[in-house]
């Protein structure tokens, strides 16, 4: 799905929505020097196994010495800093995730939604009251290019709220309120786009929802709060 | 060794549930399973892979191995010993029992998520429960064994710098157990109380119970990785100079690096896999940071493995491919572990197969194959006999090829999430889940060729030089009897003529003696029938009270109760009757305990992870009281003026007690005996107290099925100032029997330990209520 989405992203089909280009651009990193590291030791190993490979000759060894702090000391300083470097990338991508700063404004130029999660479904409070349940008609709708901020708790047992293709997730936890935030740039239905990552029950499997992402003016009138009268 | 085949047997019931899951999920919208078996399978084939299979044959090997690797001629507690394989038995009764009870077995997945796992209905949940907290029991008084043995039955010359790698680093995952497995029976007691008495820890909306659960499950549960790694990596850092020809390339760092930053890291990790619970900002960034620097004694020790090599003279036999195996996948296994700790990647790779990718690469590949490789390299001194070098080869192709086609597709599964039963057909997840399966195939058939090897060597491999791979350990200078009986795997081994191992060793001790040889009143204590009869008592106890109410459950608490006490009673006429002399104690390398008995030592231990026990009950409690919005004012349920009164007389108990030690010390057994009685009178009077308080607040509504906030302070009070209760009541029972023992003429100034470690006991009983006290009472 995400596959297919990312895609059409890179065709210039579609544009990238702010939380995805954040996660993109981390895993990236991680993966120059996940990868890196990967093919650089396995590579060592297996190169020193074919150069010291028994070849059957009887040549005494060269001494050894036991300790080798000074390598030992290398190994450290390699790994602290590309480990520090991987955790500057994420702390300086934690910002995008965590709450847009202007939600706090007057007026409210964000979309808040309540995502309640139940044995096995999700229900959907939209800001002029309007409660949905998850059917496969019965999509998460939301405006395109505008920020949503979404209220997530649960109703009966531990859920997981996650928008894969939008890079997002946030655990759905009975008596507690989490948020996450999106803002989809392309619209458009994304079918079985809401899945469900924590095991709930015999329900898990099917605690799917559609994601549907609608231009403004559409969402608003049925939506949204009628702020003219 | 019984237990080494006790785990297999019980990876083999894992391995079945892996594979049922495979076939399930190999092909999109299958029905060969429905959501209610692979719930099941889910779960129990992670909490039998990981409690019943991986710890326990690595302990198995242990059992066997590190005793003869520090030269010692058992365990330090034999019968201890027995106690832990018979409790782990019995909990694995249980827990493979419990498919079979209406309802099925445990299904909310291994971590058991609060509030699904407690609202599960049928008594299968709880069987597995209590089966677990026997496992953790049984593995806190292994662990007490294993600490106190590698510590104080080392032989003389067996200094700590000549230590062998493996022992290290079951020492490593011995001290890990004992501080994270009283967590986890705290945490599986608490959710077991919900589901049998109707406490309200994980039911009261009220407190956020997920939030609790996770605290409580994970501080056990991200050490838990560790043991089951660390014993693999002891292995491979044991037996890899053999197949190199050179020395481990930074020894002492790689011990430096576990000792001092893995293990007391490895406890402050556990909240990232809490990073999308809505924990704050901060904290995710902490615990990000943490978990990336737990992963540099790592980059220490692989580099260190890989180093060895370096002009060595590298021989590919089977345990060395192994051991590469191993250290390649860990590699994998490692780097995408980097990945999950950033809690921003987390935010698409939580709950999804990435996870499931990584920590089957370190769990499977990095310790699976690192126990093979353990199994090939000590099958000789083991049976005497050489495996199949071939088959051993062609195993570890297979085993890596499998292991691969099945883990790495779920690399790219990390949109799919996990213990989903079945899927639709979008993506690649079809494919990539058709490849999973197959390898699953191909890795279980691999296995075949495990044990077709291990069954060859058994009755046909060729003689086993005595040190095929020139180690230079403890181990290969004692002989194992070239025939072994295959139903008496532990007595096969003989004392051969004690040798000087190691040049400047003055006085050997014989190493390596099994049970046989080491002399008939010593090797009795294993035949001793109680501690099977006291597991067998707590199994049939906890079986019925997971089937509570009922006329079965009574019945069967009743008969366990009935035999547990009866064992218990037994084993006390043991040793009354000294039935069981201990073994003379030898001169040995104890540094730095040298000054400490062997008891005392086992008391300390024991000591140190029943603190961790108390500290996470009361970690709940604490949790509970922050979370908790509205909870009853202090004074307006208990009686403070009482409270206080039995704080003064248990105070007091631990003073009648210091002065029934020095009593002793001075041998005055008389006024030892005086003021042993005098302590009794005052535990008893604490007890007599408590009693009509519990029974004055049950009668004034105080219970279980109380309005909220009365019910979750009920739960919390019964449940923690009872398990005190009941460690007083114990300390009372063990008090009566050493009064006989004095009376009896028992102790003297030389000889009273007992004593002075009930004493240890009675003082620490004492301690915990100076914290319950102010906790329930005061605040």
């Amino acid at each position: 799905m995400r596959e297919f989405a990312l895609a059409l992203m890179y065709s210039g089909m579609l544009t990238v929505p702010p939380t995805v280009a954040t996660f993109d651009h981390l895993l990236d990193w991680y993966l120059f020097f996940g990868v890196g590291a990967a093919v650089v030791v396995i590579g060592m190993l297996v190169t020193f196994v074919i150069l010291y490979r028994d070849k059957g000759d009887n040549k005494p060894l060269p001494e050894h010495k036991t300790e080798g702090w000074k390598i030992v000391l290398i190994t450290v300083m390699i790994s602290i800093s590309i480990l520090a470097a991987a955790e500057y990338q994420t702390f300086a991508s934690f910002s995008n995730i965590e709450t847009p700063s202007q939600c706090s404004m007057v007026p409210d130029p964000c979309i808040n939604i309540s995502v309640l999660g139940f044995q096995w479904g999700w229900q959907f409070t939209y800001p002029n009251g309007k409660v949905q349940l998850t059917t496969e008609d019965q999509p998460l709708t939301v405006p395109v290019d505008k920020i949503i901020l979404l209220n997530i708790t649960s109703r009966d047992v531990f859920h997981s709220f996650g928008i894969v293709s939008l890079a997002v997730k946030e655990d759905a936890i009975p008596g507690r309120y989490n948020t996450l935030w999106f803002n989809d740039t392309n619209l458009g239905l994304v079918t079985m786009a809401i899945r469900c990552y924590e095991l709930c029950g015999a329900g898990h499997a099917t605690m799917v929802g559609n994601l549907s992402v609608v231009p403004y003016s559409t969402w608003q009138s049925e939506f949204g709060v009628n702020t003219t009268g | 060794m019984l237990y080494f085949f006790t785990s297999l047997y019980f990876g083999i019931i894992g391995a079945i549930l892996a594979l049922l899951m495979r076939v399930q999920l190999s092909v999109p919208n299958n029905f060969f399973l429905s959501a209610y078996y692979y719930d099941q399978a889910v779960t129990m084939h992670g909490l039998i892979m990981i409690f019943w299979f991986l710890s326990p044959i690595a302990i198995g090997l242990a059992n066997y191995f590190v005793p003869l690797q520090i030269g010692a001629k058992d365990l330090a507690f034999p019968r201890l010993n027995a106690m832990s394989y018979w409790l782990y038995l019995s909990g694995g009764i249980m827990a493979v029992l419990s498919f079979f009870v209406p309802g099925g077995s445990a299904d909310a997945g291994w971590t058991n998520y609060q509030p699904l796992a407690v609202l599960t209905p049928g008594s299968g949940t709880t069987l597995v429960y209590l089966g677990l907290v026997l496992l953790a029991a049984s593995i806190t008084l292994g662990s007490i064994n294993f600490v106190v043995s590698i510590i104080w039955l080392r032989a003389p010359g067996m200094s700590l710098d000549k230590l062998p790698m493996f022992t290290w680093f079951i020492l490593f995952t011995i001290i890990a157990m004992l501080f994270a497995f009283p967590t986890l029976i705290a945490a599986f007691a608490l959710a077991s109380s919900d589901r049998i008495l109707g406490t309200v820890f994980f039911t009261s909306t009220q407190i956020q119970p997920s939030i609790l659960w996770d605290n409580l499950f994970w501080f056990f549960g991200h050490p838990e990785v560790y043991i089951v790694l660390l014993p693999g990596f002891g292995i491979i850092a044991n037996i890899v100079p053999q197949f190199t020809g050179r020395p481990l390339a930074a020894k002492n760092a790689i011990l430096v690096a576990t000792a001092l930053v893995v293990l007391p890291l490895s406890f402050g990790v556990w909240m990232h896999h809490m990073f999308l619970t809505g924990i704050p900002v901060d904290l995710q960034g902490a615990f990000s940071i943490a978990t990336i620097a737990i992963s540099i004694p790592f980059d220490v020790i692989t580099l260190s493995f890989v180093e060895s090599m370096i002009r060595g003279r590298v021989k590919l036999l089977t345990p060395m491919l192994f051991v590469l195996g191993a250290v390649v996948l860990f590699i994998i296994g490692g780097i995408t572990g980097v990945f999950l700790s950033s809690p921003v990647l987390d935010r698409v790779f939580r709950g999804s197969y990435f996870v499931v990718a990584h920590f089957h690469y370190v769990m499977v590949g990095a310790a699976i194959f690192s126990i093979f490789a353990g199994i090939y390299y000590w099958i000789p001194r083991f049976t005497g006999r050489m495996y199949n070098e071939r088959l051993g080869k062609i195993h570890f192709v297979i085993s890596f090829i499998g292991f691969n086609v099945l883990y790495f597709p779920m690399n790219f599964l990390f949109d799919m999430p996990r213990r989903i039963f079945t899927y639709p057909n979008i993506g690649n997840w079809a494919l990539l889940n058709g490849i999973a399966s197959v390898g699953a195939f191909i890795f279980a058939g691999a296995q075949t060729l495990l044990a077709a090897n291990l069954l060859y060597t058994w009755f046909r491999g060729p003689p086993s030089p005595p040190n095929p791979w020139g180690s230079p350990d403890l181990e290969w200078k004692s002989q194992p009897v070239l025939t072994p009986s295959p139903t008496a795997p532990t007595d096969t081994s003989e004392s051969p003529p004690a040798g000087g191992w190691i040049g400047q060793l003055a006085t050997p001790a014989s190493p390596a003696t099994e049970t046989h040889a080491a002399g008939a009143e010593h090797g009795e204590a294993h035949y001793s029938s109680r501690p099977i009869q006291l597991s067998f008592g707590a199994m049939i106890f906890l079986m019925g009270a997971a089937f509570y109410p009922g006329i079965l459950a009574i019945g069967l608490m009743v008969i366990g109760g009935a035999l547990f006490a009866v064992a218990l009673g037994g084993w006390a006429r043991d040793d009354l009757r000294h039935k069981f002399a201990p073994p003379p104690e030898e001169e040995g390398d104890r540094w730095p305990f040298q000054g400490v008995s062997k008891m005392k030592l086992g008391m300390w231990v024991f000591l140190s992870s029943e603190i961790v026990l108390f500290g996470s009950f009361l970690a709940a409690y604490i949790f509970i009281r922050g979370a908790a919005v509205t909870f009853p004012a202090p004074g307006s349920i208990h009686d403070i003026p009482l409270g206080t009164l039995n704080t003064i007389i248990l105070a007091t108990s631990g003073l009648t007690m210091f002065l029934a030690i020095q009593a002793i010390r001075q041998g005055d057994r008389r006024r030892l005996m005086q003021w042993m009685s005098v302590t009794f009178m005052l535990g008893s009077t604490f007890m007599g107290i408590k009693i009509s308080e519990w029974v004055n607040l049950g009668s004034s509504g105080f219970t279980l099925s109380a309005p909220y906030p009365f019910n979750l302070a009920a739960s919390a009070y019964y449940i923690i100032v009872g398990l005190h209760g009941a460690h007083v009541t114990a300390g009372l029972i063990m008090m009566v029997y050493l009064m006989k023992k004095t009376k009896d003429g028992e102790y003297t100034k030389e000889s009273h330990e007992a004593i002075e470690n009930f004493g240890l006991y009675w003082a620490f009983i004492d301690i915990v209520w100076c914290f319950i006290f102010p906790l329930f009472y005061l605040l």
